[in-house]
């Protein structure tokens, strides 16, 4: 059951107003053969550039400790002995959130100094399975939280920065300690309520929103926000490029079939076969097109998302994915493509293989790649840089 | 009077080498030939590896392909057929 799941984590941070580094830190690994997912948030002392490099050292240090399944105590102790003292207030401080999510197992969280995390399952809280706290010889005024719980599928974990759970401190009656983990929690519930699906991200950022607009639209500290839910992966599927043989162009079209929201068709060729097999007929709407798009116009297929060129917009998708701009300054083939890519988990390639000899004339004002090369490339931009799970199968 | 039916070539050759300029046909065509043409785009003709054409973009104007297609020879081809 477990095998089958997708671990969504996500994060949203301001910065402190009139700063210009977030003193939060985030960092996130997955252990796809170990079934583990790793993410540590920390807080550096202060706010600014020093704060930065502080939670940085500090969630850099503490992912390597949890990859290497370092015995907690000797984790924190290290890290604290490491990072430098502040010339200030003359002790070296951070605090940070560690979580080791096991898939199928037990889930450990280590906390020092960071608001308590919430489980949540839909909109109830669940305790951890245990709870205790250490202290450490080196530091006795520093107490490390350490719990042991259980992620069921559909389970999120909200993990946050103290900028979250302080925010509206001073700002009348109400937020006399601030917005508080009750506040947040209650907050994240009604959110969940209303839309059980939420992701990760929308769900991390509206959290932090309300912490913003609580401190009256300022950030009297660092608010960061970081949500992990385990649930079903949405899956999609990018149909691209005519099967080596034409007698495949059957079993190929056949793919097409993961429903209208989650299929998109790549290539002239492509649509023409799925145009043959299905019986149906691309529709291209030029009215809307945009001149300055220079990639070709999207259409449409009845049961599919969107109908695109193929390698001039592939090509451009990489190049988007590759360095990181935002979709929503892509021409619209290929912001759409990237927006779907975004809203699924993993995202299946069903790959032709036939080469158009067209495309390797040499009077072509641009050098057009082979359609394989361009794939393993967006997949693996995806895989690395996005955590998506992708698959390619060729034909 | 039927208006003619006016295909352009998408696919990644035939709009790499023009079809992207041809696209915006129907606003630009000269007052004569403005309105006659019903103007589609489509995902690819196939005709980039037919060896005895001479070259993309392809267009076809009511089924008479269009070889290396620019506005000029789409406009010489609506008025022959306008005259026939």
């Amino acid at each position: 059951m477990y095998s089958q799941l997708f671990v969504e984590m996500e994060s949203f941070q301001f910065t402190k107003t009139g700063q210009a580094a977030c003193g939060d830190d985030i960092q996130i690994k997955v252990l796809k053969d170990e079934n583990r997912y790793l993410a540590v948030l920390s807080d550096g002392l202060g706010s600014g550039v020093k704060a930065h490099v502080l939670a940085n050292m500090t969630t850099t240090m503490a992912l390597r400790y949890l990859q290497s399944n370092m015995d907690t105590l000797q984790s924190v102790e290290t890290i604290m002995d490491s990072l430098p003292v502040c010339e200030v207030r003359k002790i070296s401080y951070s605090t940070f959130s560690m979580i080791d999510l096991r898939l199928g197992g037990i889930t450990r969280i280590v906390e020092m100094g960071n608001p308590p995390y919430i489980q949540l399952r839909g909109d109830r809280e669940v305790p951890p399975l245990k709870h205790e706290t250490i202290v450490s010889n080196h530091w006795p005024d520093r107490q490390v939280e350490c719990y042991e719980l259980k992620m069921e599928p559909g389970d999120r974990l909200i993990v946050c920065s103290d900028g979250v759970t302080q925010s509206g401190l001073g700002e009348g009656p109400q937020y006399r300690f601030g917005w508080r983990r009750s506040g947040e929690m209650a907050y994240a519930q009604e959110k969940i309520a209303a839309n059980p699906e939420i992701s990760s991200y929308a769900l991390a950022r509206s959290i932090a929103y309300q912490a913003y607009r609580i401190s009256r639209n300022t950030c009297k500290d660092d608010i960061s926000c970081m949500v992990i839910y385990m649930r079903k992966p949405r899956v999609m599927r990018l149909l691209t490029g005519p099967p080596f043989h034409k007698d495949h162009d059957n079993e190929f079209a056949r793919r097409a079939d993961l429903g209208e929201a989650h299929t998109i068709v790549c290539g002239g060729t492509t649509a023409n076969i799925l145009e043959r097999v299905t019986g149906r007929k691309v529709e291209i709407d030029i009215a809307k097109l945009q001149l300055s798009d220079n990639l070709p116009p999207p259409g449409r297929l009845p049961e599919v998302a969107m109908v695109t060129e193929g390698i001039l917009t592939l090509t451009r998708v990489y190049q988007a994915l590759e360095n990181n701009e935002p979709a929503d300054k892509l021409p619209t083939a290929g912001r759409k493509i990237i927006e779907m890519m975004m809203q699924h988990d993993k995202i299946e390639f069903i790959v032709g293989t036939k080469v158009n000899e067209a495309h390797q004339d040499p009077s072509l004002p641009q050098d057009l790649e082979l359609r394989r090369g361009i794939i393993r490339r967006i997949s693996a931009a995806l895989n690395q840089k996005f955590r998506k799970e992708t698959e390619i199968t060729f034909f | 009077m039927k208006k003619m039916q006016l295909e352009i070539c998408c696919g990644t050759t035939c709009y790499m080498l023009g079809a992207n300029r041809l696209l915006n046909i129907e606003n630009e065509m000269p007052s004569d030939l403005r309105g006659k043409t019903d103007v589609r785009a489509l995902p690819c003709m196939g005709l980039c590896n037919e060896k005895e054409l001479a070259g993309a973009p392809y267009v076809k104007l009511n089924g008479h392909v269009i070889e290396n297609a620019t506005a000029e020879k789409i406009y010489a081809k609506m008025r022959e057929l306008l005259e026939a």
